[in-house]
Order: structure tokens, then C-alpha cells, then sequence
């Protein structure tokens, strides 16, 4: 009987289903979305290439001036994410020493573009 | 009639992981079965050894999808003891909180999975839907809806914030109601009284022969819980019963699953309202001492183990992964024996098992030219 009663209550009520991409799901707050960097922060100190269990981060040349702590630096290398075989995991941003590296809130990353696989 | 061999994957459509069954029938009735398995080996022990610990984690997580906190916590829970390590209270909370969330999407999972066997799908669908309550809540405490990535040596990785612990307690009591349905539904329901009942019975002392584990062996009547019997995390402090049953038949596991899942939401609803204040980790020191352990947890299928031994470096010489479905096997065999052919995927089902976890070991048997 508890079925039956089940049944027509769900016959009632409108589909839990989402029409996607039409609907979007709401997205938490602390959601792991795709791997940013912001250059301004990054101090190249490579600790989130040494930590990524996916072996997704490479340094690669960037020279540019750096402000960390009050002081102007010059660093040669900046990360570069494979964000295609990212694994979503958050261990960078957590060992990121100045917060540079981090996880957006951005659900969908596919694309056609390189960028969108490569930051 | 003489004795039939039917053969039953590594690869068939009726089967979602690789296995091979040879089922040794006389008619409808099965004799005995032969099982085959390690198709499926990932070789994530040996690549564990060459990772740091900092490493480790998100790889041992991937061991298993659906018990990826349980991995995580048995190794960085012995990492810990190896070091010697004092674990915040809060982060012992939380790491329940999300163990006992997971536990209830395992149990939700499987109750969908078995009522789809037996051709029940609008259970299925309904189990499914709830379940999504439970990812909601996993997602919105850790970021992601599978690999949760809460744990690192020391500690729990993100705290919970006020708002969260209140949007997961307001998710509780919906769940509640549909738990308690689910309850009086396996108590009641003819459809799956019919199949469930009296199909791949195993008594007391066939489950203790044959070392089951976890819901199966406490569906015997074996009162066995590795979070009772050898308290980690939280559970000395929280209150809860152990549930078993005495029906030893697929019919007292689905009840000592949907009791479990009943257990859960009040150990999941303790932690939320006494959540210690505090820090969430300790500074872990980069290598551990040389030592060896072996690590329990009660896994949603049953007793995970992982034998872990240091030798004094940042990375483990050697994690060995006994998972529960490997355990259970065995009782799939004798549970079989004297059962209908027409029974198989629901008495398989009812361990709940886990083929890609399970496979750890490949045994090549190589002849030679003078067939040794």
C-alpha cells in the first residue's frame, strides 16, 4: 500500500530533473571548478607543481615583477595547468603560499579554444 | 541430468564490471560456482609507493568511487598513528560527518541497485532521487560530489562553516521521513518479500567460516562493527546502535542496510549539533618513522583494511588494500549453492560488491617448455 500512495504522490509533483543547459544547477560556494592563476600574486615558487598528484602543473618562462610582502621581485617562472587532466582535487590551492593558484566556481570547461584546457 | 557449466562474463551485457562466474548448475539449480577475478588491475599499491603523502591521498580516494572517503581515512588514520599524530576533535567530526554522509549515499545507491535487479525500478528511481539530497550536502561541505578530497595527513583539508552545518541539518529531516519509508517498505512491500526472502540464505556459523563482512555477515547475525569494536574518529563519542539481523537471507541485508542508513542521519544529525570548535589539522612532520600497521574502518560494504608499512622517508614502502567486497566473495559462493539460476544477480547484489576495488593482485601462471 505504501507504494501505491507513494505512486500517486509522485504523479502529482513535478520532475525533480533539471533541463540542462537550459536550467543550470546551482553551484555551492566551495565547488571545485577549473584551476585559475592570478600572475599578479604568483611568486614562481613551484610548490604547486611539486605537490599536483596529477603531474598537471609545469613551470614555464614568465618573467615579470612581483610584489610579495612590500618588496618588488623579479621571477623567471610562472604555472601552466593542463586543466584536461586536472583531477579537481584543490591540493594547490591549499599549498599555495600567497593564494595565487585557486579553484573557480565554474562548472562547465569544455571548449574548442586552448586556452580553455591550458591556463 | 548431468551438471551444465554456464559462463558469465569478464565481459557481458548483464554485467557493469569485469568478472568471471562459471556457475555449475544441475537444471535450475546452482551446485557450486567458480569465480574469476583480476581483470581489472590498476596497479595503484605499486604507484602508491613511489608518491608522497601529500601525493598519496587523491590517488588511494580514486581506489573506489563510492567509498573514496573510507580509503583516505584508514590511510592518513594510519600515516597518523605511525607519526604519532593527535588529530583535533573537530576535524575527527568532520571526517565522521562525511564518512556517515557517504555511507548513506552507499546504502541509498545499493537499495536502488537491488530494487533494479529485481526489476523494481520505480524504487530505483526513488532511492536515486533521494540520494541526490546526500550529494547536495557532500558537495556543498567539500566541493565535489564523488572524490571529496577532505582528508591530508594531520587533519581535515576545509572546515565547515556555520552555513553549511545548517543547510545539511535542514536536509535531514526530509531524509529522515524517506528513510523511515523506506523502512516500513522492505518490511512490507510483497514485491520484494517475494525475492528477497529465504533467497541466498547463510547462517551464523557459515559466515564466520568464511570471514563475510559488513552488512552481509551482520545480516547473519555476526555482531561485528569495526566502528564499535575498535572506536576511531568520532564514534566512542557519538551515540548509535549496531544493527544486525538473524535472517541471514538477502532479505536481512536490505533490512540491516536500511537500518544502517536510519543510524547514519542521527550519527550524521549528533556531529552537526556538537561540532567541537577549534583547529582543524595539525602540522604534519614530511616523513614518518620507520613502522608498520595495519589500519581498520568499517567501510558502507564492510571492513576495509590497509597495510601500511614507512621506513622512515616521505613515501610508504609498502600499502597493501584488503577491501571488503574480496571478503564477501567467498559468502557469494556459498550463498549460491542450492539456488535458483534466476536468483544470481540479486544474491551477487546483496554483497554489494565492487569489482575495480577488489582486483589487487594478478597471478600469472607461466609454463614452460617442459610444462612447469
Amino acid at each position: 500500500m505504501s507504494v501505491l500512495r507513494e505512486m500517486l504522490e509522485n504523479l502529482l509533483s513535478r520532475p525533480i530533473t533539471i533541463l540542462y543547459p537550459k536550467e543550470k544547477v546551482p553551484i555551492p560556494e566551495s565547488f571545485r571548478g577549473r584551476v585559475a592563476i592570478t600572475d599578479d600574486k604568483c611568486i614562481g615558487c613551484s610548490k604547486c607543481s611539486l605537490v599536483c598528484p596529477a603531474q598537471v602543473i609545469t613551470m614555464i618562462d614568465g618573467p615579470r615583477e612581483v610584489e610579495f610582502k612590500g618588496k618588488s621581485f623579479a621571477r623567471k617562472k610562472r604555472p601552466q595547468v593542463k586543466l584536461y587532466k586536472c583531477i579537481r582535487c584543490g591540493i594547490c590551492e591549499r599549498h599555495c603560499p600567497t593564494g595565487a593558484i585557486y579553484l573557480k566556481h565554474e562548472l562547465s570547461s569544455s571548449g574548442t579554444d586552448r586556452e580553455v584546457v591550458i591556463t | 541430468m548431468p551438471e551444465v557449466v554456464v559462463s558469465i562474463g569478464p565481459q557481458h551485457p548483464a554485467l557493469k564490471e569485469p568478472v568471471n562466474f562459471k556457475i555449475v548448475a544441475d537444471g535450475e539449480k546452482i551446485v557450486r560456482l567458480e569465480l574469476d577475478l583480476s581483470y581489472n588491475h590498476r596497479g595503484i599499491e605499486k604507484a602508491a609507493e613511489q608518491r608522497n603523502f601529500i601525493r598519496v591521498l587523491p590517488l588511494l580516494e580514486r581506489v573506489c568511487g563510492i567509498c573514496s572517503h573510507s580509503h583516505a581515512t584508514v590511510f592518513s588514520k594510519g600515516i597518523e598513528e605511525i607519526m604519532g599524530l593527535e588529530i583535533p576533535p573537530r576535524a575527527q567530526y568532520i571526517r565522521t560527518i562525511i564518512a556517515e554522509l557517504e555511507r548513506m549515499h552507499s546504502h541509498l545507491l545499493w537499495l536502488g541497485v537491488a530494487a533494479h535487479v529485481i526489476g523494481f525500478n520505480t524504487l530505483f528511481m526513488w532511492t536515486w532521487r533521494d540520494r541526490e539530497a546526500v550529494q547536495d550536502t557532500l558537495e556543498e561541505m567539500s566541493g565535489n560530489r564523488v572524490h571529496y578530497g577532505m582528508n591530508e595527513i594531520g587533519g581535515v583539508r576545509r572546515d565547515l562553516t556555520p552555513a553549511q552545518v545548517e543547510a545539511a541539518l535542514e536536509r535531514l529531516p526530509a531524509l529522515e521521513e524517506r528513510i523511515k519509508k523506506y523502512v516500513e517498505m522492505v518490511n512490507s512491500e510483497e514485491t520484494m518479500l517475494i525475492r528477497f526472502r529465504d533467497v541466498g540464505k547463510m547462517s551464523r556459523e557459515e559466515a564466520l567460516k568464511y570471514g563475510a563482512v559488513g552488512p552481509t555477515a551482520r545480516a547473519s547475525g555476526v555482531d561485528y562493527d569495526v566502528r564499535r569494536d575498535d572506536p576511531y574518529l568520532a564514534y566512542a563519542e557519538v551515540p548509535w546502535n549496531v544493527i544486525t539481523d538473524t535472517h541471514g537471507d538477502v532479505y536481512g541485508r536490505t533490512r540491516v542496510r536500511v537500518g544502517e542508513l536510519w543510524e547514519s542521519t542521527q550519527i550524521v544529525r549528533y556531529c552537526l549539533e556538537n561540532l567541537p570548535a577549534g583547529p582543524i589539522r595539525v602540522d604534519a612532520p614530511k616523513n614518518a618513522p620507520k613502522g608498520e600497521i595495519l589500519s581498520r574502518y568499517e567501510a558502507p560494504r564492510g571492513e576495509l583494511a590497509h597495510f601500511i608499512r614507512t621506513n622512515g622517508t616521505d613515501k610508504v614502502e609498502r600499502v597493501d588494500i584488503r577491501t571488503p567486497t574480496l571478503a564477501n566473495w567467498t559468502s557469494v559462493a556459498v550463498c549460491l549453492v542450492n539456488q535458483n539460476i534466476a536468483d544470481i544477480p540479486v544474491i551477487v547484489a546483496a554483497i554489494d560488491p565492487c569489482l575495480s576495488c577488489t582486483s589487487r593482485m594478478t597471478v600469472v601462471n607461466r609454463v614452460d617448455k617442459e610444462g612447469r
